[in-house]
């Protein structure tokens, strides 16, 4: 159990007074010294003293000076416990009460330091090296796997995949999405990463930037994604075909594994933004307006779970774009022109294929293969 | 000379001169081209036309606002917002009082200047984003497109990144790129903003001196 009393609480005010209090104490004794003035160490002091106080003699107090009333403050201030008791009791959540301000209640508490070690020792130190081994995979993983290519070839016909009006939520998304990313990692890794490397004047620049940045467009974000899920929750739901698609590892290493119109990876990734994305929102616009959240823990977890979030959201995202763009043929064509080759649907969503054409992925594959 | 003091000193006199006569010297000429003499007997007011021409342009039919109700609201997003923060935003209100009028005006607070800059930035990103998602956008755009927008974009960028107003480079930075942004105006579609009202006027006076109900 925890004995929570009044901590003897320092503060610099204490600490001034303390000193007036012994300055009083010493010129009693000097007082003394003058009428004993057969101790030589108290006479040579005195002289000194007294030289000092020529010296200070000259010094001319400004016209309009003002001698300010002196308030003793409260005895014993330092108090007889150790600094190393004082700490143990503040980390186990002592309350004091400040004997020189107006404050009551838990002045010190040590969460702080919990949050920046957490913080410091693990998030900024090890945050930025979850991107670069995903894009070291990535790398990795194309060099031997190369281009995922449409099996049979382009058949030269489309089918519309996303309209317009999807094409516009996920290109505001993304752009925003990278903005927010930018700019957040040179906020969180500015020290470890830019200070090195272009020094700490540098480092200022970027982050201040960064900052302004990072809050302006982090409004949009929490609008993208309500879009996002608006138009692209239908067809994101869960379901039975998926278990193939997570047995068979997405088809990574080769083999053909059906999908609808979303594969299980395609699902997982939207959830993942929503979710995350979700708590990205919450998280940053407590950070973002801080003066309306008085527990200050909020705050810090809101820090914590808003690094994990975006190096979380930065990394899988990493691998969207990579299978979206130069990982597959023909992925991208979704989002750039909304339509996809009919292979390219028959391949890697056969089961969307065939509700949208009313026609058999397989049988037309087979056609296609041997034509 | 420091960098702060040249893209604020005399590379902002140059950018500002070549906007200037270059604007003036495009819609001079577009005004001098005239109009085909029409020898028709007139049905209506030509000159009605052309402000009801303008006038009705702001506001989109039916049919099309329904099909296009996004570019719509992305156009006014932008378009409003962009003249929000030129006109109002306190450091340009400080600079142009300081540089053009030698006087000023009430300026936007700190809220106003977010709120109106993230509605500028969600109708630019959506305006560029349609024209590379649209087919049809897509085709009939040229670079001159993307350089005006991608100019525009990194002016209002650059000009929020300077917002805590702690660094001159930062503020230098936005400078270079709004002498860059004037100097590049005149010879681009970003001329469009000087140049609407008269085509908008034409096909309004051609139709108004028809007749037609606009």
């Amino acid at each position: 159990m925890i004995e929570r009393r009044p901590l003897p609480f320092r503060s610099r005010k204490a600490e001034i007074l303390t000193h007036q209090t012994g300055i009083k104490r010493l010129s009693n004794i000097f007082a003394y010294a003058r009428v004993i003035a057969f101790m030589l160490l108290s006479a040579t002091w005195l002289i000194v003293e007294t030289g000092q106080s020529d010296a200070a003699s000259h010094v001319r107090a400004p016209e309009n000076a003002v001698n300010l009333p002196v308030d003793d403050g409260p005895p014993n201030t330092l108090g007889t416990r150790s600094d190393g008791e004082i700490w143990s009791d503040i980390r186990h959540g002592a309350v004091g009460n400040p004997s020189s301000s107006s404050a009551s209640g838990q002045a010190i508490q040590s969460l702080g330091q919990d949050w920046r070690l957490l913080r410091e020792n693990y998030i900024v130190k090890y945050a930025g090296w979850f991107p670069v081994g995903v894009i070291g995979l990535l790398l990795l993983y194309f060099l031997i796997r190369g281009r995922m290519k449409i099996a049979s070839g382009r058949s030269g016909k489309t089918i519309p995949r996303f309209t317009l009006i999807h094409r516009i939520a996920h290109w505001f998304t993304a752009g925003v999405f990278m903005i927010l990313g930018l700019s957040g990692l040179i906020i969180l890794l500015g020290r470890p990463v830019i200070v090195p490397l272009f020094g700490h004047e540098v480092n200022s620049i970027m982050t201040s930037a960064a900052l302004q940045g990072h809050n302006l467009f982090g409004p949009l974000f929490v609008v993208a994604l309500m879009w996002m899920f608006v138009k692209f929750v239908r067809g994101n739901f869960f379901q039975l075909v998926d278990f193939k698609w997570i047995f068979k590892l997405g088809g990574l290493f080769g083999g053909h594994v059906s999908s609808s119109q979303f594969n299980f990876g395609e699902k997982s990734w939207f959830w993942l933004l929503m979710i995350v994305g979700a708590v990205m929102s919450i998280t940053g616009l407590v950070l973002e307006f801080p003066w309306f959240f008085e527990d200050l823990r909020l705050l810090q977890a809101s820090t914590v779970l808003h690094g994990i979030g975006a190096v979380t959201l930065i990394c899988v995202s990493l691998g969207h774009i990579y299978i979206g763009s130069v990982g597959m043929e023909g992925a991208l064509d979704s989002m750039l022109i909304g339509e996809v080759d009919e292979n390219w649907a028959k391949e890697h969503h056969d089961l969307w294929y065939e509700e949208v054409t009313g026609k058999s992925a397989k049988d037309d594959t087979e056609e296609g293969a041997s034509t | 000379m420091s960098f702060i003091e040249f893209v604020e000193g005399p590379f902002y006199t140059v950018a500002m001169t070549i906007f200037l006569l270059g604007a003036a010297w495009r819609v001079i000429g577009i005004i001098r081209i005239g109009r085909k003499k029409d020898i028709s007997p007139p049905k209506g007011s030509a000159a009605a036309g052309f402000f009801k021409g303008n006038l009705r342009h702001f506001f989109p039919r039916g049919i099309f606002a329904r099909r296009t109700w996004l570019h719509i609201v992305g156009g006014y997003g932008f378009h409003l917002g962009l003249f929000g923060l030129m006109l109002f935003a306190a450091p340009h209100v400080a600079f142009i009082s300081e540089r053009i009028t030698g006087f000023g005006w009430p300026t936007l607070p700190r809220w106003g200047f977010v709120i109106t800059a993230e509605i500028a930035f969600a109708g630019l990103i959506v305006l560029w984003v349609r024209r590379i998602s649209d087919p049809v956008m897509r085709l009939i755009s040229d670079w001159d497109d993307h350089i005006g927008t991608w100019i525009t974009f990194f002016v209002m960028l650059s000009g929020c990144f300077a917002m805590q107003e702690s660094h001159v480079f930062l503020r230098a930075t936005h400078m270079l790129l709004v002498n860059i942004w004037l100097i590049y105006f005149p010879f681009g579609r970003l001329m469009h903003a000087f140049t609407f009202f008269l085509s908008r006027g034409n096909t309004g006076a051609t139709y108004g001196r028809k007749g037609m109900n606009l």
